[in-house]
């Protein structure tokens, strides 16, 4: 999605200096993400010590491959919050196979309006995939979002839903085809 | 918006990843078919992409206080600027060493092909784990010309690779580097560009398997690479095993 690359990015500058091995500017980037990635990490685990240990992890992994940071592809902020995202998630199914987390609370949309998020350039596409999610019936996006939020497994997903587990598939299947054709479009 | 088209099993498989509903070992699955399958890992990169705006909804959340100096403690010792630098030292010196040996033979080819330099921090370095490096040679021919420089450092678990061919050329193919370990069959091991340099860090797996005399071989192939379990589908253009210096 080239849109989410912007000619702002301020952080690029940084992914190249951190890979030719510059500390301090991997202790750049850390003060400018670590909050966001922070709060990716306790949203999926719930968690302060284990989003703790996660986050340590998301910065050294960040320092080995910063070297494979395409800024054609996405911006900084994207990247290193998917990395801290999926290590979360890798954390979450490391609890075992039944774990899910109860809910936090419940799933807020969001106003449009806060402005902590002026380091996501991505406004543009946080409206349009905004948008698109409001297009689906609200079980879908519901259910989209909470698997999004929480990182919870399809199994943890239906007992949620109390639905049955093939259901749940179908429904998020069917959710992101017509996501991606509302992204298209 | 209800006449959406299916997404195809691939596709839908790459988005459930994407999105994160796969248990763990659906999960795992998928993470060994991203690195073996160039076409499906493009596919979850899109829906990381797609879906990466709903992060922007996350409020953040400051770290504790200190955590920073428990990364950097973290920190490898041997790190990227280190280890590009060991491989520009290399590849300096086994130029150097071909010149010598084959002045007046196709020199043109590396006038045109010098990689790009890697510009990297002056940095102390400590010796740890020691390289294995190989020269992969042409099959074809004259068996004395490098086209590709390749080390192996054990303590990062990565492959160093930089391909002597001109960048740019042919462009219609891809590069694609393999690791052949005893009777094993050649393991994919990713993508090379022409003139560049490049780290691949390998699986543990495939970390294991590394060792002097193993051979790492490099086959043009269609763009997303050889489909053929077994190994390289196109000709293998340059081969070499590894070996301590």
């Amino acid at each position: 999605m080239a849109a989410a690359v912007t000619t702002s990015d301020i952080l690029t500058p940084l992914m190249t200096r951190i890979a030719a091995g510059e500390r301090d500017a991997l202790r750049q980037l850390y003060e400018a993400t670590s909050a966001k990635l922070f709060g990716v990490c306790l949203r999926i685990l719930s968690d302060r010590e284990e989003s703790e240990d996660v986050l340590q992890d998301v910065y050294v992994t960040i320092w080995r491959r910063a070297d494979r940071f395409d800024s054609g592809r996405a911006s900084v902020m994207t990247w290193v919050s998917t990395i801290a995202r999926n290590r979360a998630i890798d954390r979450l199914r490391a609890r075992g196979p039944m774990a899910y987390a109860e809910p936090v609370d419940e799933l807020e949309i969001a106003d449009g309006s806060d402005s902590a998020e002026t380091l996501l350039s991505a406004a543009d596409d946080r409206n349009r995939l905004s948008h698109c999610l409001g297009e689906l019936d609200d079980r879908t996006e519901k259910v989209i979002r909470t698997a999004f939020f929480e990182g919870i497994t399809y199994e943890a997903l239906a007992r949620r839903m109390d639905a049955p587990l093939g259901t749940v598939k179908s429904w998020i299947r069917r959710g992101l085809a017509k996501l991606k054709g509302c992204l298209q479009s | 918006m209800s006449e959406a088209p299916d997404l195809s099993e691939n596709e839908a498989l790459a988005a459930e990843h994407a999105l994160g509903v796969l248990n763990a070992r659906e999960r795992a699955d998928a993470e060994a078919r991203m690195a073996r399958d160039p076409v499906f890992a493009a596919d979850v990169e899109a829906w990381r992409e797609r879906l990466a705006p709903m992060l922007g909804e996350i409020d953040p959340v400051p770290a504790p206080g200190g955590l920073w100096s428990r990364i950097e403690r973290l920190l490898p010792a041997n790190d990227n600027g280190e280890l590009l630098g060991r491989v520009r030292f290399w590849r300096n010196s086994a130029m150097g060493g071909f010149g010598l040996a084959a002045a007046g033979i196709a020199a043109a080819l590396i006038l045109v092909a010098q990689p790009a330099q890697v510009v990297t921090k002056v940095q102390t370095i400590q010796p740890t784990g020691s390289l294995l490096n190989a020269s992969l040679v042409s099959t074809q021919g004259s068996k004395t010309q490098p086209l590709f420089i390749a080390a192996y450092d054990p303590d990062r678990k990565a492959i160093i690779i930089t391909s002597l061919l001109p960048a740019g050329s042919n462009p219609q193919k891809v590069q694609e580097l393999w690791l052949i370990a005893g009777k094993e069959h050649p393991k994919p091991l990713g993508f090379l560009e022409p003139g560049k340099s490049k780290v691949i860090p390998l699986r543990t797996d495939l970390a294991g398997q590394v060792a002097e005399g193993a051979t790492l071989a490099v086959s043009i192939e269609a763009p997303g690479g050889s489909t053929d379990p077994n190994g390289p589908q196109g000709p293998v253009v340059g081969a070499g095993s590894l070996s301590k210096l």
